[in-house]
């Protein structure tokens, strides 16, 4: 069963994106801010990291080059998941090492789910 | 364009554009600034020629030179203020936008979960569907009128950056098509896709080009107005372009009209006439969108018989077959 750590703040989002990959039969883990998804990234060593920028405590741009510079997680492909567009962000995510960047608004559930499925096919 | 020269001569009006006082209005000081400057050599001439004391005319010149200065000041601290709430504007927008999509998403991804019908704990009666999928609908529309406000400005930010690929766009535009059907067809209009064999791959942003297309086609049933056939197709140009045409049946642009499709928030008299959505920013992006990625925008219209609206998008030369 693959893991996927979800990394996001809104709880409504973690619930119907949670549930719908748990449909999925990946197995979920969750969690509401940067330091809690990083140090859940260390220990569980998921297949693909999802990733909000915005986030509580640490956020998205600390925790994904933090994931990078370590031997241990650098890499895991991370989809980073947000509703911020600015092409300074994009840039910014990507250049970090970011596989996919996608603004939560413009992609259903379901299309969420196959890029998902496309990344995870693609680095094993 | 003499209409536009009487407006930029309309101080209370362009002032009034920047929402600043006519004593922070650079158009304004400029003026005041050429008076000065009249008033000032005439009078410099008149001391000159009336009183013989160099020490005089040295005075008068000194003191225009002060004021001439006080005013230059004025009018780049004006700049500034006009710079900076441009700026605020822009700020407020991509905040107000985050801010906006937000909630907006979770919408859509809560009624995905439940109009999904792959979750037996959701049993959605046939009735209950068709309110949340016009809900879902009204979400999606209120979705893409954030992001063409973000894009906006994006645009006007120079910060429009594409993210470019090679893509089949007869296959694009077969779906766009498929994807147009719904809305089509509550508008009783039907869209289909004409294309040539052999159509090229083209190497451009993929999300944005998807938009153009989307822009032009909901231009086209809009503006079809109940009757009308709408039909994409593309076609080679010159080996090195594939030009897209999007033809309709519908009410078509009046020539006064003509020069002003591509502005920002441009809409035409027969919007109102058949009370047609949109914000009209719709060809604005497209226009910045297709510029941006080298191609051309333009369109024909006979008033009454229709429009078509076609851009071109440069070619990189490997060949796909769309069968």
């Amino acid at each position: 069963m693959k893991k996927i750590l979800f990394v996001e703040d809104e709880e409504s989002l973690q619930k119907s994106l949670g549930a719908a990959l748990e449909q999925q039969k990946y197995q979920v883990f969750r969690a509401l801010d940067g330091e809690t998804g990083l140090s859940l990234a260390k220990k569980e060593l998921p297949d693909l990291i999802l990733l909000d920028l915005i986030l509580p405590k640490k956020n998205g741009f600390e925790v994904l080059s933090e994931l990078k510079s370590d031997t241990a997680t650098k890499d895991i492909p991370i989809i980073v998941l947000t509703n911020l567009e600015g092409s300074a962000d994009v840039e910014r995510a990507l250049t970090s090492g970011a596989t996919t960047y996608l603004v939560k608004a413009n992609y259903t559930l379901q299309d969420v789910i196959a890029k998902i499925a496309g990344v995870l096919s693609h680095s094993k | 364009m003499e209409a536009r020269w009487s407006e930029g001569l309309n101080l209370n009006k362009v002032c009034g554009k920047y929402r600043v006082s006519l004593w922070q209005c650079p158009q304004f000081l400029f003026l005041v600034m050429g008076v000065v400057i009249i008033v000032a050599v005439l009078s410099a001439y008149v001391v000159a020629s009336r009183y013989q004391e160099p020490e005089l005319a040295a005075l008068s010149v000194l003191i225009l030179t002060v004021v001439l200065f006080v005013v230059g000041h004025m009018i780049i601290s004006a700049f500034e203020r006009v710079a900076i709430s441009s700026l605020s504007k822009s700020e407020f927008i991509s905040i107000m936008s985050h801010q906006l999509r937000s909630p907006l998403s979770a919408i859509k991804w809560q009624l995905n979960m439940i109009l999904a019908g792959d979750d037996a704990k959701f049993v959605v009666s046939d009735e209950s569907r068709s309110y949340l999928e016009t809900v879902y609908d009204q979400n999606e529309r209120m979705i893409r009128s954030v992001s063409d406000l973000l894009e906006v400005n994006r645009i006007e930010d120079g910060d429009l950056v594409l993210r470019p690929s090679l893509f089949s766009i007869a296959v694009l535009a077969s779906r766009v098509a498929s994807e147009s059907e719904k809305y089509s067809s509550a508008n009783n209009a039907k869209v289909t896709v004409a294309m040539q064999k052999d159509i090229p791959m083209v190497y451009a942003d993929e999300e944005r080009i998807k938009r153009v297309m989307e822009h032009l086609i909901d231009n086209a049933i809009r503006y079809s107005a109940y009757k009308g056939n709408v039909v994409i197709s593309l076609e080679k140009k010159n080996g090195d372009y594939i030009i897209c045409k999007i033809t309709d049946q519908g009410a078509g642009i009046q020539d006064s009209e003509k020069a002003r499709v591509f502005d920002k928030f441009f809409r035409s008299i027969n919007a109102l006439r058949y009370q047609t959505e949109g914000s009209g920013v719709g060809l604005f992006i497209a226009k910045s969108i297709i510029k941006l990625s080298g191609g051309e925008i333009g369109f024909s219209s006979l008033l009454g018989k229709g429009s078509t609206f076609w851009f071109t998008l440069p070619v990189k030369k490997i060949i796909i077959n769309i069968k």
